[in-house]
């Protein structure tokens, strides 16, 4: 289908064929299924897009082309509802709207395919087509595996439902998330640059699907780089430049040479400075069979004083060979500066690296200006052991003056300034570094036309000096400016060198978006993921640990019962399961806490606090009213302390741990406040209605299982539960799909103290007292319990079930001290032996699972 | 362009810096000092000013290794085992015999660097969770001091008592020592090179990561450098107290993240205050003293502790709205320490 192999000559197309010859529907009798009229939108007073129209019909592909930034993704996310337009009109099947919503858009039948997918690593493949799909769906709900398979099988993606996504290749989530796109049948689809993630066999498979889709209707927005696959696909083609159109045409009008033309030309304001006349045999960094992950055999030779560009559309290897080149990854062959080999060692210390995400990866935000320009070069501003602030300063203010930073001041946090000052910060710091080589990727992004000047200019200098400089940009017209020699890469592959005067916007766009290179590395992982077996799905699965707990339990049971007969007897047996059901309880709550994310450190006072309340109102004696009063007051205490918690994170911007610090000390506090001492003998009558038990077995304890698997049983099949484990596995790609997280984190909490609830209930009775000063340490056990039947701290994943079974091997523990005649030091020692293998088994069997995605 | 024309930037840079941390501890403080004056008057005899200066400078000692391991994303539930267990050798070790000093100090300290690493091993290398590792090693601190105790408390020796529970001109042993503490953890984050960037790899992980830094060594190093401090507290709070026992370490927990929150540093790392700490840890032990001379119950004091952090936490996080709120999920879980850009 797709003309193969690396070859790629710009301008030289004529082998690809078609293999869509169907006629672009646009004879005007057929109604477009959706018009954009007029679209402006602006960020910051900066237009992303003036004036742009597009439409698209029933059964059609509308290929939307333009350079990096030339606003496609902008106006797709105008059409999907995630960008209200500033100006125009859509027009969806005869209604208007002025803007829309993710919700109205899904609704009318848009659906897009982002490159990205929004997916939850935590869950399941079958999970993650419930969570983001409406109901209706998976209406059948006898038949809703066969109908999650069936969706699977429509994008031939060989994967088993109870997998989970995070051991999916990326190329498999894309997928996925394309399946999900299917499942709406939509009625508009908007694919971004799908091909980019995936291999040859992938990429042919989605152009069938492609063509099948449209055969049944659909109108498809298909965002692309690759002419070839524009020509390919596409029925009529929309070309963006600088956020306006710049043509529309039936593809078989127009030829690529035209295409070309219109996507390229854009007018950059500022100004480069002038190039390096360097001497041609003064070789001075050589990239030999250069290759690291991500791209592969990199042979490139610059002069003394040049500046060397890496182009090609955006994904394709380049950010991997930057960090290669900054020692950050392996790599093989050779890279060599002024005639001496590197190792990655050397790399790190000798390579000043300035990171494309600059927010992420290039400055620590909350540190000051200062602090960020003098971390790579501390060492000079020695004195005896100490950093001379003396010293420091003076070469950090230099050196900001220098590239004319402008910041209210040297000491001032690094986010209070501009875009283009920040990259100057990471500038400053690379140049105090002395460095030998500097990797600059992307360092225009985001910095503004005047600032970009500047830039080109220190960058200038800096090859001037004698130091190599190797610049990766998405700008095309960029790096025909500022470097002397560029290499193109696609695929992770080099499919272009440029210099002198063949170094041209033109000339970088073709060999980059005409290039049909499949890298190596790319066509292997095809065929690495393999259906997973049934032994590993389980091992991976969230109820391993549950099983693994309890046969430790087993064990320990059978350890005891030869050293102590009497160990099962019925008094044990009932006394350890009346404790496992109070710890039970709570840490059910807890569970809801970490499931989401997060953390309750309240929960101990707060079992604490609802005893003391109700040691007022259920005594012997006390009349039935002040009975149902005590356990209503110690619900809404509950719901209370809950409701404060996620109203802290949700209003008041706290993190999980603060939030509930503050609660667990006050709640503390209040107890204190209504009793200072043990008081309030608790219902004679209503303890032992709570201790009843039949056989051994204490009713409480049966109440707790049957909680538990009612629990359970939504945690993996209900909205909340799905809800609950999305918000947990991912916020954003749980926003993106749906689910509303703020809801769910303030239900998460509420939750949690409803379950605090039902403990202080048992231990009411266990306590048979008000006392201040107990339940606090409740908070810790709560945690470990938890952590020990295998629920994630950070989130996503977890299981009831192991929560009670962790609890009561906890309460076992304590309990086979005893009968084991041990002193109290083996009950710490057994307690921190027990949380410490199994974190760090748990871990273990997560991080091979990762390896082996 | 025109920015070109206009004259070069004259940059600032003052010598002294103060953080907001120790600007609000410093007002609270003095808020407190006047209105205990007006209210309170008996907290400033020289017995009550003496007591808040020893528990304030052993509070602030704990809040500074806190401090070094949340700066790093993380968070120390060890802290009531690592006390506890250096109260329980500094007083068992020498049975009584002052001669046996040097060598409780000795085991102590080793008790001390096993713990840190053990810690640094499971949050920085194995990658654990911060809260479970230091909730695992808390239990087996506490193995340790049950195994050395017995249970059973002994009396501090009289020089362990001298060091630590006596005086210069006045003022308490124990806050000279934090007040060396506080000089320390100063100058080696703020001054060395390695100080600087532990303070950089706090953060932003993934920048330190990116410019080359051994991130996981420095996150993991920050358990060993607390624990030295836990060390430190628990050594001069068996000498403070004569018949130490062996839970001494348990409320000190929760005031130990509390003063670091107070003092300014975010819970989701980067850069430590530790002299926003040191004060915090004064405001919380005077604020102690002062509920104490009103008479008032425990609870009370709680409740103010409790009101005083949500207040101090909300300052703080107004003015960082703008930072907090971008922060994804995988970020925003206060207690993963560096697993940035993992996926």
């Amino acid at each position: 289908m797709l003309a193969s192999g690396a070859t790629s000559t710009p301008l030289d197309l004529n082998q690809i064929t078609r293999i869509e010859t169907t006629m672009a529907p646009t004879t005007k009798t057929t109604t477009a299924t959706m018009v954009l009229s007029g679209i402006t939108k602006r960020f910051d007073g900066v237009a992303a897009l003036s004036d742009v129209s597009l439409d698209v019909f029933p059964g059609e592909v509308h290929a939307l082309l333009g350079e990096n930034g030339a606003g496609k993704s902008t106006l797709m996310n105008v059409a999907t509802g995630n960008y209200q337009p500033d100006e125009g009109i859509i027009n969806f099947e005869g209604d208007s709207y002025s803007t829309l919503t993710p919700k109205i858009a899904a609704r009318l039948g848009i659906a897009i395919v982002h490159q990205h997918p929004a997916v939850l690593p935590d869950m399941t493949v079958f999970e993650n087509l419930r969570v983001a799909l409406p109901e209706s769906v998976f209406a059948d709900k006898k038949n809703a595996k066969q109908t999650a398979r069936d969706l699977l099988r429509n994008v031939d993606l060989n994967v088993d439902l109870s997998d989970r996504v995070e051991d999916l290749s990326v190329a498999q989530s894309y997928l996925l998330e394309i399946s999900k796109a299917f499942a709406l049948s939509p009625k508009v689809l908007v694919l971004d640059e799908p091909t980019a993630p995936l291999d040859k066999e992938s990429v042919d498979l989605l152009f069938s699907l492609v063509a099948k889709v449209k055969a049944a209707g659909t109108a498809i927005i298909y965002i692309t780089h690759r002419l070839a696959e524009v020509r390919l696909l596409a029925d009529r083609v929309t070309v963006l430049r600088d956020g306006r159109v710049r043509g529309v045409s039936t593809l078989d009008a127009v030829t690529d040479k035209e295409l070309l033309s219109m996507i390229i030309g854009r007018e950059l304001a500022s100004t480069f400075p002038p190039k390096v006349n360097a001497v041609e045999n003064d070789v001075y960094l050589t990239l030999e069979n250069f290759s690291g992950s991500g791209f592969s055999n990199v042979n490139v030779q610059t002069r003394r004083g040049e500046i060397l560009g890496v182009a090609g559309v955006v994904g394709n290897g380049q950010s991997d060979l930057m960090r290669t080149l900054a020692g950050l990854n392996a790599h093989t062959g050779v890279v060599s500066i002024g005639g001496t080999a590197q190792s990655k060692r050397d790399l790190i210390h000798h390579v000043a690296h300035l990171p494309a995400n600059r927010i992420h990866e290039g400055l620590a935000m909350t540190l000051s200006v200062q602090e960020n320009a003098a971390i790579s070069a501390l060492k000079k501003f020695r004195i005896g052991p100490f950093i001379s602030a003396r010293k420091e300063r003076r070469s950090v203010l230099e050196q900001l003056q220098e590239l004319e930073v402008k910041a209210p001041s040297a000491d001032a946090n690094v986010s209070a300034l501009s875009g283009g000052n920040q990259q100057k910060v990471v500038m400053a710091r690379a140049i105090l570094s002395s460095p030998e080589l500097v990797v600059a990727d992307e360092p225009t992004q985001g910095v503004d036309v005047g600032a970009r000047a500047e830039i080109y200019r220190l960058l200038r200098e800096i090859a001037d000096s004698g130091v190599p400089v190797v610049v990766n940009s998405s700008d095309a017209k960029e790096l025909e400016g500022l470097c002397d020699r560029v290499i193109v890469m696609s695929r992770g592959q080099v499919v272009a060198e440029l210099a002198g005067a063949d170094n041209n916007e033109t000339n970088i766009v073709t060999s980059a978006i005409t290039a049909t290179a499949h890298g190596e590395s790319a066509s292997t992982e095809a065929d690495a993921p393999k259906r997973s077996s049934r032994f590993r799905r389980f091992l991976t699965g969230d109820y391993s640990p549950t099983l693994l707990i309890a046969a430790v339990m087993v064990v320990l049971a059978g350890y005891i019962l030869t050293q102590n007969p009497n160990y099962l007897n019925a008094f044990n047996i009932n006394s350890i399961l009346m404790l496992s059901t109070a710890l039970g309880f709570i840490a059910v709550g807890q569970t809801f806490a970490l499931l989401i994310g997060g953390i309750d450190l309240s929960v101990g006072p707060l079992a604490g606090l609802s005893v003391v309340v109700a040691s007022f109102f259920i005594n012997d004696g006390s009349p039935v009213m002040s009975i149902v009063i005590g356990f209503i007051l110690m619900l809404a205490t509950s719901l209370i302390v809950g409701f404060i918690n996620g109203g802290l994170m949700r209003w008041a911007g706290f993190t999980a741990i603060a939030a509930t610090l503050v609660t667990y000390i006050a709640v503390q506090g209040v107890s204190f406040l209504l009793r200072d001492a043990p008081d309030g003998y608790i219902n004679q009558s209503i303890t032992s209605a709570i201790k009843f038990k039949l056989g051994p077995v204490p009713v409480a304890f049966l109440f707790l299982v049957l909680v538990v698997i009612f629990l359970e049983r939504g945690l993996r099949n209900s909205r909340w539960g799905l809800s609950l484990r999305a918000a947990g596995s991912n916020a954003e790609s749980a926003r993106r799909v749906g689910v509303n997280v703020k809801k769910t984190n303030m239900l998460a909490y509420l939750a949690s103290s409803t379950m605090v609830f039902f403990g202080a209930v048992i231990l009411l009775a266990q306590l048979g007292v008000g006392d201040p000063a107990q339940g606090v340490s409740y908070t810790l056990s709560s945690i470990t319990a938890v952590v020990l039947g295998g629920t994630s701290l950070l989130g996503g994943r977890g299981t009831f079930v192991g929560t009670i079974v962790g609890g009561i091997l906890l309460i076992q523990v304590m309990n086979a001290i005893v009968f084991l005649g041990l002193t109290e030091m083996w009950q710490y020692g057994f307690q921190g032996i027990l949380i410490l293998i199994a974190a760090i088994v748990y871990s273990v069997i997560r991080s091979r699972q990762k390896k082996e995605a | 362009m025109t920015d070109q024309l206009q004259q070069r930037p004259v940059l600032k840079a003052s010598r002294f810096r103060v953080s907001k941390g120790l600007v609000t501890m410093l007002v609270a403080l003095v808020v407190l000092f006047v209105l205990s004056g007006s209210v309170a008057p008996s907290v400033f005899s020289t017995n009550v000013l003496f007591s808040w200066l020893e528990f304030g400078g052993v509070l602030a000692i704990i809040g500074l290794g806190q401090m070094l391991v949340v700066q790093q994303g993380g968070v120390d539930l060890s802290v009531p085992g690592a006390v506890s267990l250096a109260i329980v050798i500094s007083s068992q070790v020498p049975n009584g015999q002052d001669s046996g000093l040097p060598l409780a100090i000795i085991v102590g300290l080793a008790y001390a660097i096993g713990a840190g690493l053990l810690n640094a091993f499971l949050v920085g290398f194995i990658k654990l969770n911060a809260i479970i590792a230091t909730l695992g090693t808390n239990a087996l601190l506490f193995g340790a001091v049950l195994m050395i105790s017995g249970g059973i408390p002994r009396l501090s020796t009289d020089a362990l008592r001298k060091i630590a529970g006596g005086s210069v001109s006045g003022i308490p042993n124990a806050f000279i020592f934090a007040l060396v503490a506080l000089a320390l953890v100063w100058l080696l984050t703020k001054k060395t090179v390695i100080g600087r960037r532990f303070e950089m790899v706090g953060a932003n992980a993934a920048a330190g990561n990116a410019m080359g830094l051994r991130t996981r060594t420095h996150i993991g190093l920050s358990y060993l450098w607390s624990q030295l401090l836990y060390w430190l507290a628990g050594f001069l709070l068996a000498g403070i107290t004569a018949q130490p026992t062996a839970y001494m370490g348990i409320p000190y927990l929760l005031p130990s993240v509390a003063v670091v929150v107070l003092g300014g540093t975010s819970l989701l790392g980067g850069r430590g205050f530790p002299v926003g700490t040191f004060f915090a840890a004064l405001f919380l032990g005077f604020l102690d003293q002062f509920v104490l001379a009103l008479g008032v119950p425990y609870a009370a004091r709680t409740l103010i502790q409790a009101a005083a952090l949500a207040l101090g936490v909300t300052i703080y996080t107004l003015n960082w709205k703008k930072m907090l709120g971008g922060v994804g999920k995988k970020q925003n879980n206060s207690p993963q320490a560096s697993a940035v850009g993992a996926g």
